[in-house]
């Protein structure tokens, strides 16, 4: 009760994770207390511009404003020396080892719009540090001029631990991985690895830094990748309620709706048989992709003839569905694995992706469909979505409303004790916009080739 | 009374009006005191009489032309033997997404803004109106401004152009403010909109305080300017039907109008006016302390007015077309006697008239399909010449047949439009025609070029 009093009279922030933050100032420490005191300062759990309640016409906003969006840098290798409670050592390999400069240098690219062929989109733009490292305010990305990115941006958290790389497992390492985004065209569309190296040598603010970072030599192909790869090897988000109560033996780390929640997680709703975890350590996914019927659904689901469409706070219409193809583009298909395998028993089949830090990364699925873990609850109660692939371990679980809220607030008690310093070291760093001495600055400058 | 005998009657109230105003007002020292588009700044040179150009900000399309935005100047002289012809063009470099474009006060120089590549283009239109140069860009908005992204409104202050911006350079999203920039283009100043964590002095009058912007207009004689807001980076570059189906987009709308001081640049009122409100238009009657503005996703007319007791509010007024089926207005226009509005509707090209001799009870009275579709509309002083042109924005404009590009010109005679002349702009591989804004010789005291480089004929 004391500390309930404690927290009421200390927290004046927006209700975006109110659920999440009430289980942790129930259930936190003093040391808990403390670092919670230091996010009073500025929401770091959600949207800035806070949506919660918009289906109604009530709904009030609890905005923020950007010019306090104030951060601390963090000592981010502590993160990957000693990972917080409930993961395992980090994988490091052996060819890029951790060292502060590269990670400073990572962060700096990763904030850095220049990074793109029009100087307006960094990895941030898509992965926002406040929104779970995802986008909470799209279901599906977009790119550089606006062009569709057809999947949900995935949260980079505890991408340290992943095996197979996107949401249809196409890449391996890290280091590789973020040449894809760098270079799609719908996404960063850079024109060649030759243009980013090039412009990376050209903005003065980076003279030295990859020198100082990789024994003299420049941003290469390969550096800059394991520079990357530094950082988002750091973001190692855990040692949260859950993690204390199983792996930290206190029995007062969650609430006994958690503890249940658990238990049918472990239990009737199967979950633990794709989200595994052992008794060390939990990554809550098995790295491997599996077929839900999600994408079998956009594929092949029959259009409504009518979209409920909101307008405004609480105001809603039907829209025909003609009305929105007289404005559409072409959509891409998606069909998953198959794109990678061209294996036709791999349609649709997408990665499992971890549970940590799930109430943070909403729209959920690799559509973003689901807006939340409660439709992810009742989706999967359902049996997903029928197809002659459906993966034979989702079936209709017949869970009962309780249960489904009790496995809500299980999920909900995965969030890592640490995501504020991750958040806060992110609001850090500088955002790398165009100035005069950047190529392309006012159409003179232009990068050379 | 017949609309035009009203704009006739009216004429020499409304000019001498404005001229008090102006002088009343407490930042206004400019000389030149009205517009000849009904829709710019008070504080603008106007042209008298009949305007030789109409310079349109254009989108570059993949696949077509250059491909890249650019300015497209197009003679409107009837005297001219180029009367209704592209008579220059010239390219930027890039897809920026173009979008509005405003005159300095001086109106030697046009700044106009890209929404995505947050550049602003200042052309020199003074030194020989029928062929505009580059005269400088402004590369480092976001930097200057410490975050603000999509540069919309150009607005002409005395000596200054206020840009309103849509969106941060943190999450792409709707929080954003105006900036101030000199004639010259020197960054001055940053002013973020009110949210709930700072509401930087100004009353939350409902539930809403979005800290969303779009457009801005003022009231000088009032010392009244007034924002309105749209929506973030991340909605107004996606694709439009991938946006409507996306239930966690389409909450990220702005539902707030924000009257501010105009001296001071500080906040006073936020309103809640569902459903993102656009365009703002002001009277510009002596006595009509009000503004109008129009949402884009509920399809009303809004009033913003100053009422009895020197408070200002805001009031739904009336519906445009069927709100249930999102016809989506977009510009509008006022007329100079404060009688008439004229709001497209983008998704079925209409151009509808509203009666707002009462303002608090508009009525349309008069309609007219311009295209498939149809965005911007910039008619004259005397409301004798209404140009239309087609495009929204480079994801939102419709697709396939339906996706005219085009700039038209229709005269209203009191009663009805009649289509003069259609500028093609798909045919010439121009792009995607948006905001336009006049051009006149008379400003420069320099005669009509009737022999200027035709450029585009076909």
């Amino acid at each position: 009760m004391q500390l309930i009093k404690r927290s009421t009279l200390n927290f004046n922030f927006q209700t975006v994770f109110s659920v999440i933050f009430l289980a942790l100032v129930l259930l936190a420490s003093d040391d808990v207390l403390a670092d919670l005191n230091e996010l009073a300062d500025h929401a770091v759990f959600g949207p800035g511009d806070n949506k919660e309640g918009y289906e109604s016409a009530d709904y009030r906003t609890n905005s923020l404003d950007l010019e306090k969006r104030l951060g601390k840098e963090a000592n981010l290798i502590d993160f990957v020396n000693n990972p917080p409670l409930g993961l395992p050592p980090v994988p490091i390999p052996e060819d890029n080892p951790m060292t502060i400069k590269k990670i400073k240098l990572g962060r700096k690219m990763f904030f850095d719009r220049r990074l793109s062929i029009n100087d307006t989109f960094s990895c941030a733009i898509c992965h926002i540090p406040e929104q779970g490292f995802t986008n909470n305010e799209i279901q599906t990305a977009v790119g550089v001029e606006g062009r569709t990115v057809k999947r949900n941006s995935p949260t980079i958290y505890n991408s340290a631990y992943l095996e197979k790389i996107f949401h249809d497992g196409r890449e391996s390492t890290l280091e590789q991985q973020v040449w894809s985004p760098l270079l799609a065209r719908n996404e960063m569309a850079n024109p060649s690895i030759g243009y980013v190296i090039n412009k990376l040598r050209a903005i003065r603010e980076y003279d030295g830094l990859f020198e100082g970072a990789f024994q003299g030599r420049g941003p290469t192909m390969e550096t800059i990748g394991m520079a990357f790869a530094n950082y988002q090897r750091t973001l190692n988000a855990a040692d949260s309620p859950f993690d204390r109560w199983y792996y930290g033996k206190d029995e007062d780390a969650v609430s006994e709706q958690v503890k249940r929640g658990f238990e049918v997680f472990m239990g009737k709703g199967g979950c633990s048989a794709c989200h595994v975890l052992n008794k060390k350590y939990a990554l809550f996914s098995d790295n491997l992709l599996h077929n839900t019927g999600v994408g079998f659904q956009e594929s092949m689901g029959i259009e409504p003839k009518t979209r409920r469409v909101q307008l405004a706070p609480g105001v809603y219409t039907h829209l025909d569905t003609s009305v929105i193809k007289s404005v559409s583009r072409p959509k891409e298909n998606d069909l998953g694995l198959y794109e990678v395998t061209e294996n036709p028993n791999d349609r649709w089949k997408y990665r499992t992706p971890s549970l940590r830090n799930v109430s943070l990364t909403a729209p959920y699925m690799h559509n973003g469909s689901l807006l939340t873990l409660h439709d992810v609850m009742v989706f999967y109660n359902d049996g997903g979505v029928p197809n002659e692939l459906l993966s034979p371990l989702i079936r209709p679980l017949n869970l009962t409303d309780t249960e489904i809220d009790e496995l809500v607030s299980f999920l909900e008690s995965l969030t890592g004790n640490n995501v504020n310093v991750l958040v806060k070291d992110a609001f850090a760093a500088p955002i790398g916009d165009i100035s005069p001495d950047d190529p392309n600055w006012a159409h003179e400058n232009q990068l050379k080739f | 009374m017949k609309i035009m005998a009203k704009i006739k009657a009216k004429w020499m109230q409304g000019s001498l009006a404005l001229v008090g105003a102006i002088l009343a007002s407490t930042i206004g020292f400019h000389t030149t005191a009205m517009a000849d588009e009904t829709c710019m700044s008070p504080y603008m040179a106007k042209i008298v009489g009949q305007e030789d150009y109409v310079y349109v900000w254009t989108l570059g399309v993949e696949g077509l032309g250059d491909e890249q935005d650019k300015l497209v100047t197009i003679s409107v002289n009837p005297n001219s033997v180029n009367y209704g012809k592209v008579v220059n063009v010239l390219s930027v470099g890039g897809r920026n997404e173009a979008h509005h474009s405003g005159l300095t006060d001086d109106r030697r120089y046009l700044f106009a803004g890209g929404l995505d590549s947050n550049k602003i283009f200042i052309f020199d239109v003074h030194t020989n109106p029928s062929k505009p140069t580059l005269h400088k860009v402004i590369t480092d908005f976001v930097e200057k401004t410490g975050g603000m992204v999509g540069p919309h409104t150009m607005y002409a202050l005395p000596g200054r152009i206020l840009v309103s911006a849509l969106s941060n350079n943190v999450d792409h999203g709707g929080r954003t403010g105006l900036a101030e920039f000199t004639n010259e283009g020197e960054f001055v100043a940053a002013h973020w909109m009110p949210t709930d964590e700072n509401m930087r002095g100004a009353k939350k009058v409902g539930n809403i305080a979005d800290g969303y912007g779009y457009d801005v207009r003022v009231l000088p004689r009032r010392n009244i300017m007034v924002t309105s807001s749209f929506t973030g980076w991340s909605n107004y570059m996606m694709d439009f039907s991938k946006m409507l189906a996306d239930a966690e987009a389409m909450k990220r709308f702005g539902n707030t109008v924000v009257v501010w001081d105009l001296h001071t640049r500080k906040p006073k009122k936020v309103f809640e006016v569902p459903g993102a409100p656009l365009e703002i238009r002001c009277a510009w009657g002596s006595r009509n302390n009000y503004c109008l503005t129009t949402t884009a996703l509920t399809s009303q007319i809004w009033l913003i007015y100053e009422d009895d007791s020197g408070e200002w509010q805001a009031k739904a007024v009336g519906d445009i077309g069927d709100p249930s089926k999102v016809p989506l207005p977009v510009d509008i226009s006022i007329t100079a006697d404060d009688q008439g509005l004229w709001v497209q509707t983008f998704m079925d090209g209409k151009t509808r008239y509203f009666d707002i001799s009462d303002p608090f009870n508009p009525k349309q009275i008069y309609e007219h399909v311009i295209g498939s579709q149809v965005n911007m509309i910039s008619q004259s002083w005397d409301g004798k010449r209404t140009y239309f042109t087609s495009s929204l924005l480079g994801n939102w404009d419709k697709t396939g047949e339906s996706d005219e590009q085009f700039f038209k010109l229709f005269k209203w005679n009191g009663e009805e439009l009649v289509h003069e002349f259609t500028v093609d702009f798909y045919a010439l591989k121009l792009g995607r025609a948006h905001q336009m804004r006049f051009g006149a010789y008379s400003l420069y005291s320099q005669k009509s070029n009737s022999t200027g480089t035709l450029l585009s004929q076909r």
